[in-house]
Order: structure tokens, then sequence, then C-alpha cells
């Protein structure tokens, strides 16, 4: 030590500053202590969610089969372009780069991704559905310059209908699940599930699980390599109870005739659905990829309502064709046999009240074949006057009208079928007896859908069994085909064997015999059935609605079974605005033709035109007073 | 030149720490720059076999002698920060290096030396036992220098390490505590003055961020967040060596650099982060321990001079990497990917291990 130097300072500070070091490196402990051991979990998440990220490998749908094993919708693969944000640094330069390299309008893929922003940041943001070969090529050619670090092109399963518009209602649409539905179901935000028909009764099973690839990714958003993958599980498939070729027929048959509406055809000893037809109809393939606006509006603004499924939401009135449940009722009843005969004289006079045939001369003695067959209103008249409408009202129930048919489709609707409680409770009025007189021909309050005359015809083809129209026969979860669950039976009971054949023979006469239903007939197949005509408007409504662009021709039925003796096939055909029920019967012949020819091994028929002359005697329209007023539609019957 | 005695005293342990602290931070590099620079780590290492010969050379003169020509020193590092002013090579807006064919020279980071000698000597020589103020301002001067020209290159972070320099020399020489009183008030009452004038915007944004880094996750407070998260997922006992994912796959930058003992957590868990913190205490408490045991005034202040901006860098850059300190280019000393600052390292512990060698001699 030099002399001097007086060391007692700088010793007692360095000792301080020997207490503070170790103060602060004890500190420093503490700190990464407290990081790396009590938050250790919550940081190896965020260290996970970083550079792990999860791809959802999306499930191909369920394929569908028509019962012949025809592929009716199947999947192809689409590429789709998302946004990923956090690999985003400038969200409104990779718009515009996007919308630049890929060719669309910057305004679309902005909207997407304001709709995207409310989703967790994490979830990519699909901008670009359905992208072009070229697109990808543009946008994978720009990833690669870490010009669009935040952009990624996906590979994923879309639904393909190969027969576009075909079928298109009962088979429904895809899309995007709406923000209720994620939330009822339990699905994940952007999961495609079924909107409609079939792709939504069933849309649980033909969803599949979605699979999970995990990779990590560099901070550039770059795949390094897969850490893990479940592979996706492909959707239950179901084959269809439709025939194509039944399905196509009825369409061609529409089209070459130039009608909209509705037909369904029902096999009546099981209750399966070989077709069902709406239309117009829609392309179920513009929805795949996600419907754009436009395509959208107009379908849904559209005054022929391509979305309306007919043939189960479609309300009319049943007209003449009621009148086979009148005479069920009558003989089950027991208050009439076959040969029960009443004088038409052109009308006749119920309740202080004349009510009208459509014959002006009247059809003379006639019993109950022969007044199905030329479809005698008098005659209807006196059994709906003997039964009193909740007669009715319990046999037409039993055979399906005014009740849900309960088809494993979506937004089936109910027709109406009054009695004396339904008009108490909706108007607190009681039943005038009347009324029942129009009730009898189909008229007044009655209203049905196509599907349930198809069942009430089954009803009759059958002898009383009533069971839920069904569409998928069998399924398939990859392992196997296995039969389903044969349909539930709605009603069981047995006509009299007496009833069903003099029902039988009066359809059968109607189109063999004298009857309006002769552009039905074929040779040696016996085919039966029934024409109808739903006013669409009353007399006096048309007089007031001239001049206006409404469509007020009227809509026809035929309701039809073959062969007459042991039926197999069951079903109605509804033309909307056809004017007459004559003018659609050539569809169902067409239907059934294609049918048996199928069943036989022959070749399928093509659709012929009709060539018989419009039946006589001519139709002539009906007066009526009181417009009846039914659910949807201005509609009332007249009796043919 | 050696005397068998001062080999005897040489502090092996400092020596063997020091080493150690060393190969860790190569073995670091080595596995953060594996993807991007797999032979980043042999510049370090030759760096490293640079330092220690540059140590041995420092350990050969008597630190007196060195504090004699101090004076020189000072004068030559002042011209070369002017030079590098005029004439440096230019790396990300910044002018801070004297490119010399093979690697680049930062003279900033030697400037630490020779402020380190310059303040010993001129404390250490001085006949009254408490500094006066007289004597505080002229050291304050002689820091002032470099801290100016090294702040205009702009590297502030590196500045700053002067300023401890001055602070733990004054301290242990006698600072009144009146005076520490001042300098601290001087310290908060001059914040918002340098914050209005003289700190620049990204300087300023930084400090923000430190201050709430979730306002801006993506942008500044992004490495803030990402230190945090590579340190805390490291766990006990790390994600193994070349195994860190905040580290290899970029989300942590400059991971071999400012931010390698965040990388270092990563990978080596808290067992090592306890055995560099462990490694860093002794190298400090053993030339605390040289600069008590100094003969001289001189060899005491030295020691400190040159153990402040160690202990400075150490203790901000192991805050900073966790998250809880404004991110700044502050490196690790030792352990860092810097050939400059690892040669300046080694020759500072050439100073420290000499003092206390030379402790017995006359």
């Amino acid at each position: 030590m030099r002399p001097g130097e007086d060391r007692r300072i700088p010793a007692a500070r360095i000792f301080v500053l020997q207490v503070a070091v170790v103060a602060g490196f004890v500190l420093l402990a503490g700190t990464f202590w407290f990081f790396q051991i009590i938050q250790h979990e919550q940081f190896r998440e965020m260290a996970e969610n970083n550079h792990q990220r999860e791809l959802v490998l999306r499930a191909p749908r369920g394929v569908l089969y028509d019962r012949n094993g025809r592929v009716l919708v199947e999947n192809r693969h689409s590429y789709s372009v998302s946004i990923v944000r956090p690999f985003t640094n400038d969200i409104d330069r990779t718009i515009r780069l996007l919308a630049a390299v890929a060719g669309v309008e910057e305004r679309r893929i902005r909207d997407a991704v304001a709709r995207g922003m409310a989703q967790p940041a994490y979830r990519p943001i699909v901008v670009i559905q359905d992208a072009s070969l070229a697109q990808v090529a543009a946008i994978m050619a720009r990833r690669l310059d870490f010009e669009l670090p935040d952009v990624v092109v996906e590979r994923v399963p879309t639904r393909r209908y190969p027969t576009d518009s075909l079928a298109a209602h009962l088979l429904g649409y895809v899309g995007e699940a709406s923000e209720r539905q994620v939330a009822a179901d339990g699905l994940r935000p952007g999961a495609i599930v079924g909107q409609a028909g079939i792709e939504r009764t069933h849309n649980r099973e033909l969803m599949g699980t979605d699979g999970v690839r995990t990779v990590v990714v560099n901070s550039m958003g770059r795949e390094i390599r897969h850490l893990d993958e479940v592979p996706p599980t492909e959707g239950r498939r179901l084959q269809l109870t439709i025939d194509y070729d039944i399905q196509k027929a009825a369409e061609d048959g529409f089209k070459a005739l130039g009608f909209w509406g509705a037909a369904v055809a029902l096999d009546p000893r099981t209750g399966e659905v070989l077709a069902l037809v709406s239309l117009p109809a829609y392309d179920p393939n513009a929805f795949a990829t996600g419907i754009d606006v436009a395509t959208w509006n107009a379908l849904n603004t559209d005054k022929l309502r391509p979305l309306q499924n007919r043939a189960i939401q479609g309300r009319y009135s049943p007209g003449s064709t009621f009148k086979i449940v009148v005479a069920v009722a009558a003989l089950e009843e027991g208050l009439v046999t076959p040969d029960f005969k009443v004088r038409c004289d052109g009308g006749a006079t119920f309740h202080g009240r004349y009510f009208r045939c459509h014959l002006k001369g009247g059809h003379g003695v006639v019993d109950l074949r022969h007044a199905i067959e030329k479809s005698c209103n008098v005659y209807f008249y006196t059994l709906g006057n003997m039964l009193g409408v909740d007669r009715i009202h319990k046999w037409a129930t039993r055979m399906g009208l005014g009740v849900k048919s309960e088809i494993d489709l979506p937004n089936e609707v109910e027709g109406i079928m009054p009695s004396t409680e339904w008009k108490q409770r909706r108007f607190g009025e009681r039943w005038y007896a009347g009324e029942t007189i129009s009730v009898a021909i189909g008229q007044g309050q009655v209203s049905v859908t196509p599907i349930s005359l198809a069942v009430m015809m089954s009803v009759v083809a059958n002898g009383g069994i009533r069971f839920a129209p069904r569409l998928v026969r069998a399924y398939d979860d990859g392992d196997g085909w296995r039969p389903m669950d044969p349909p539930p039976v709605l009603e069981r009971f047995t006509f009299k064997p007496t009833t069903t054949a003099a029902v039988r023979d009066g359809l059968w006469l109607a189109v063999n015999g004298a009857g309006t239903a002769g552009r039905a007939r074929i040779p040696g197949l016996d085919v039966s059935g029934k024409t109808g005509t739903a006013q669409v408007i009353s007399l006096r409504g048309r007089a007031a609605a001239r001049g206006s662009d409404r469509d007020l021709r009227d809509h026809g039925w035929f309701v039809f079974l073959a062969p007459r003796d042991n039926p197999e096939i069951a079903g109605v055909i509804f033309g909307e605005h056809s004017e007459h029920g004559y003018s659609t019967a050539p569809i169902a012949r067409h239907m059934i033709a294609t049918y048996f020819a199928k069943k036989r091994g022959e070749p399928l028929p093509a659709f012929t035109a009709p060539g018989l002359p419009a039946p006589t005697p001519p139709v002539e329209e009906v007066p009526i007073d009181d417009a009846p007023v039914s659910d949807t539609v201005a509609s009332a019957a007249v009796g043919r | 030149m050696f005397d068998r005695r001062l080999y005897f005293h040489l502090d092996w342990l400092l020596i063997g720490a020091i080493l150690v602290l060393s190969v860790m931070g190569v073995t670091m590099i080595y596995s953060a720059t594996q993807s991007t620079a797999p032979r980043l780590y042999l510049a370090q290492l030759y760096a490293l076999g640079l330092g220690l010969a540059a140590m041995v050379v420092i350990l050969s003169i008597d630190y007196r002698t060195l504090a004699d020509k101090s004076h020189l020193l000072y004068l030559g590092i002042i011209l070369l920060l002017l030079y590098v002013m005029f004439f440096g090579a230019v790396r990300g807006g910044a002018r801070r290096w004297i490119p010399l064919g093979a690697f680049n020279l930062q003279p900033s980071e030697f400037a630490k030396l020779v402020v380190a000698l310059v303040l010993a000597k001129f404390y250490g020589e001085s006949r009254r036992h408490v500094p006066t103020r007289g004597d505080l301002a002229i050291g304050a001067g002689m820091v002032a220098i470099p801290f100016l020209l090294i702040a205009r290159q702009p590297d502030l972070g590196t500045a700053v390490t002067l300023i401890p320099i001055f602070l733990f020399v004054a301290f242990v020489a006698g600072l009144p505590m009146r005076m520490l009183g001042i300098l601290a008030i001087v310290a908060v009452l001059a914040a918002p003055v340098a914050w209005a004038f003289a700190l620049k915007d990204y300087q300023k944004e930084r400090i923000e961020t430190f201050i709430n880094p979730y306002k801006d996750p993506r942008g500044a407070g992004y490495q803030q967040i990402q230190a945090r998260i590579t340190v805390g997922s490291g766990g006990l006992t790390g994600k193994g060596f070349r195994q860190g994912t905040q580290g290899q796959l970029r989300f942590l930058p400059v991971a071999h650099n400012d931010f390698i003992f965040s990388a270092w957590a990563e990978e080596r868990g808290f067992l090592g982060v306890l055995a560099a913190l462990g490694l860093y205490l002794l190298v400090i408490w053993r030339s605390l321990e040289a600069a008590r045991l100094s003969k001289d005034r001189l060899g005491t202040f030295l020691v400190l001079g040159v153990l402040a901006s160690f202990t400075f860098q150490v203790f901000y850059n192991i805050t900073m990497s966790a998250g809880l300190a404004p991110v700044k280019g502050l490196t690790l000393p030792l352990m860092s990917y810097g050939g400059s600052s690892l040669i300046a390292t080694l020759m500072g512990f050439g100073l420290i291990l000499n003092v206390r060698m030379r402790r017995f001699t006359n």
C-alpha cells in the first residue's frame, strides 16, 4: 500500500457493490424462475401457437347414389385462397396485391376479409373460393417471392352435382354454416353444411369428420415440417330410393310439355320415393363454392320461386282428386256399397242451395265406379252430405291429407283438411252443412301438398298402409352397405277388399274408359288415375284481376297408380297453370312406362307428346260464387 | 517476462469462468445460426483466440505502465472514433465500424477500456481522499467526449455503457453521498428533457413499446413479447441443443447476438440460466475481490472501471432478454456474437487479472 492512501472508503464501497451485485443476480434468477417455472405452461403454449399451425383437412362429404348405384352427388377438388392474419404485415397491401395477381375485384376480397375479421386471428379467411389453376399459379409464384407471406392456397373437396339441376330440391345444396348453425350444432365456423334437401336432413352423417394436419412454420409462415396428421374421414355414403331414370323421365316430360310444377312417385309397397320433382329448379353447383350475391338475389326474387320445393311446400286445392278420399270414406264407413247409384241431372239442391255438376246435361244414373270415371259432382255431393265433414276429415287424415307426410326433407308444410273442430278453432264459427258439399269435391277450404296426394294414392294402392315416404335405402360408413331401417308406418288399417277394388276400378276406367285421363293410358299396364283442377282464382276474382300480369290459369292435377292390381308405383303430377289435369297425364305415363321398361329390361322409352285429342265432353267452368280462400294461394277447385 | 510468482498469483478460477462462458456463447451461436450462417461460430472462435492472445499481451505489461500511457491511448481512441465518424463502414443505418479486410473493427468497444484507464489514473493519482467537484467535472468531461462521439454514430447503447464506468469509479473513489443524491435528482429531471430533445423517434418508440408491448404486438412490441415467450417456453430443462423453436424458426430476432441469453434460456432451460448467472456472478465477484486486494488505488479504480461497463451490460442484456427492459442494441459480453466485443472484453479481464496478479509487486 502506498503511503498516505486511505483504503477504508474504497473497501466499504466495494462491499456495498458486492452486496448489490449478489442481490441483482438473485433478482434475475427469481425473474427467470418466475417465467420459466411458474408461467412456463402459458409461455410453452404461446411458443407452440407461434410455430405450430393446425390446418383443417376438410372431409369429403358422403357421396349420394340413386337406387341403382348411379352417382347423383359427388366431390371434386377446388382451390381456395385464404389470408392468414398472424403473418400479415399490411392487410391493405396484401388485398391490393392479391386482387391484382388473381385478377379479381379488390372489393370482393375486402368484403370477405371484413366478414372474416370477427373470427379468431389464427383462422384463415377464405377470400377466393374455387380459384382457377391460373390464379393458383400466379399466387404461388408471388408467395415464393415472399410478397404474399400471409396467403395460403388450399385444396378442398367441393360438392359436385353431375346431373346439374336434376332433383335439385330433393338433393338440396351446401353452403357455409350460418352463425346460428355454428352455435346450435357446435360446428367449426366456415364449415360447409347442407342447407336444403337431403344435404340438410342428413347433414350430420354426410359431413364426415375433418382431419387436422399440424405443421411447423417459421416466422415467415413457411411450412418447415409436419408434426402430425389426422386424416379426414369421408362422410357416410347414402343410397337413395330415387331412380335416376324415373326422375329424369318426369323432368323430361315437364320440359317437353313446357310446364312448371311438381311430381312425386312412390313405391306403395315400401314407402320409397322413386322420384320427387319440383320445377323450376336451380343448379346446386352454384352454391357449392359459395354462391355470389347476384345469383342468390336473382333466385330469391324470381317470381317463379325456383327455391321453393313445390312437392312439399306448395299448397293447392286438390280438386276432383279429393273424390277418391270421399269414395273410400263412404265405403269404409259402410254408408254405401259400390253399387250405390245416384241420378245426375246436371246439378242438385242441398241445404237449400243448388250445386252444379260440370256436365250441364248431367251424367244420368251412375254407380261409384262410373262416378269416379266421369268425376260426377252430384254423386260426391251426395256421398259428402251423407258422411258429414268430420267423417271426411277422419278418412282424409288417415290417408295423409292435411298432415305432414314426414318425408325426411326439411321445411315440409301441411295442407288443410277442414272439420267442425278446425273451423271453430280457426274462425270461431260453427260449421254449416252446406259447406260440406263443396268439400266433397275438393273445394272450399281443402288444400293439399303434392306429396300428400301421392301418399293418399299410395294408401289406395296398398290397401290401407300409410308409410312416411323415405328417401334413403342404405348407407355405407366405409365398411360396406347396410340397409336403413324400414320407414315408420304412420297408419295401418285394412280397407275392405270391395273398397279397394271399386276405387281402383273407377280410377282404371278414368284412364282406360270414358274418363278424362286417357292420355295416361299404356296398353297392357292398367294405369289407373284421376285428373283434377285447382282453380287459381274464382270467376268473380278473375274479373277483378283482369289486366294484371298475374298468371290466372288453373293448375292441373293427375294422381295415378299402376298397375291396377298389385300396384307398384303410385304418385302425383302437379302442373302449375297447366289449366287441365289431363295436360300433365302424359308425364305420369312416361314415368310409368320408364318404370316398367326398366323392370323388364327393355330399352327406356322416349317421351312422346300426347296423340289424343282433348277428352270429351268438353270441360266447362262451374261458376263458384263464394270464392274459397286457402292459406297461401287463392284457389278453388272445379270438378271435372 | 513472466515472473514465476506472477504466474502463481493469476486468478485461474476467474479465467476458467470466462472461458466457460465464452464457449457457452460459441455453442449457442452455433445452434442459433445453423440454418442461416453455418460458419458464423468459427468467426467467434477466431475472435476468442485473438482475445486470449491479447489478454496475455496485456498481462505481460504492468498496469501501471499502461496507466502512465493512458493519455496517449485516450488520444488514439478519440482519433479512431473521429475516423469512424467520417470514414467508417455503414451497416443498418449506423456508422460504427472500420473495415479491416477479414473483419471489422468497432473502436467503441475499446473506448470502454481506455476510459477505464484514464479515469483510474486520474482518480488513483489524486492526493485527495475524496474527489472534489472539480475532479468530478474533469472525470465527467473525459467520459463525455467519447460518449458524444459514439452516440453520434449512432450507438447510444454502447455510449451509455461509458456512464457506469464513471459512476463506479467515482463511487468507490469516495464520491460524497450528498453528490450521489444530487446526481440522482439531475438524472430524474433530465429524463423528460432527453425525451423531448435528445432521443430519436425509434428510441422513443422502443421505450413506449416497453411500457406496453401488446399495443403493437406485430410491430414494435414484437421482440419484447417474443423474448418473454422464448424464455418462458424453455421451462426447467430447456428444449435442448438446436431444438429451440423460437430461436431456430426466427420468431426471436438476432438470437445469436442481442438475444443470445433468451435463446440460451430456451434451449438450456432454467438450469442453464442458473449456470450462466452463477458464472457471471463468479466473474464479477472475483473481479471485485481483485479490486479490494489491489495494492493501490489506481488498481482498484482500474478494475472497477473495466468491471463497470461489463456488469452494466450483463445486467441490462439479461433483463432485456427476459423482455423486461426496452430493446436496445446491447450485447451480452462474452456470450454474444461480436469479435470486437469479445476481444475488448477479454483485454479488459487482462487488466483485471493484471491488477490482482501484481498485488505484491512494486
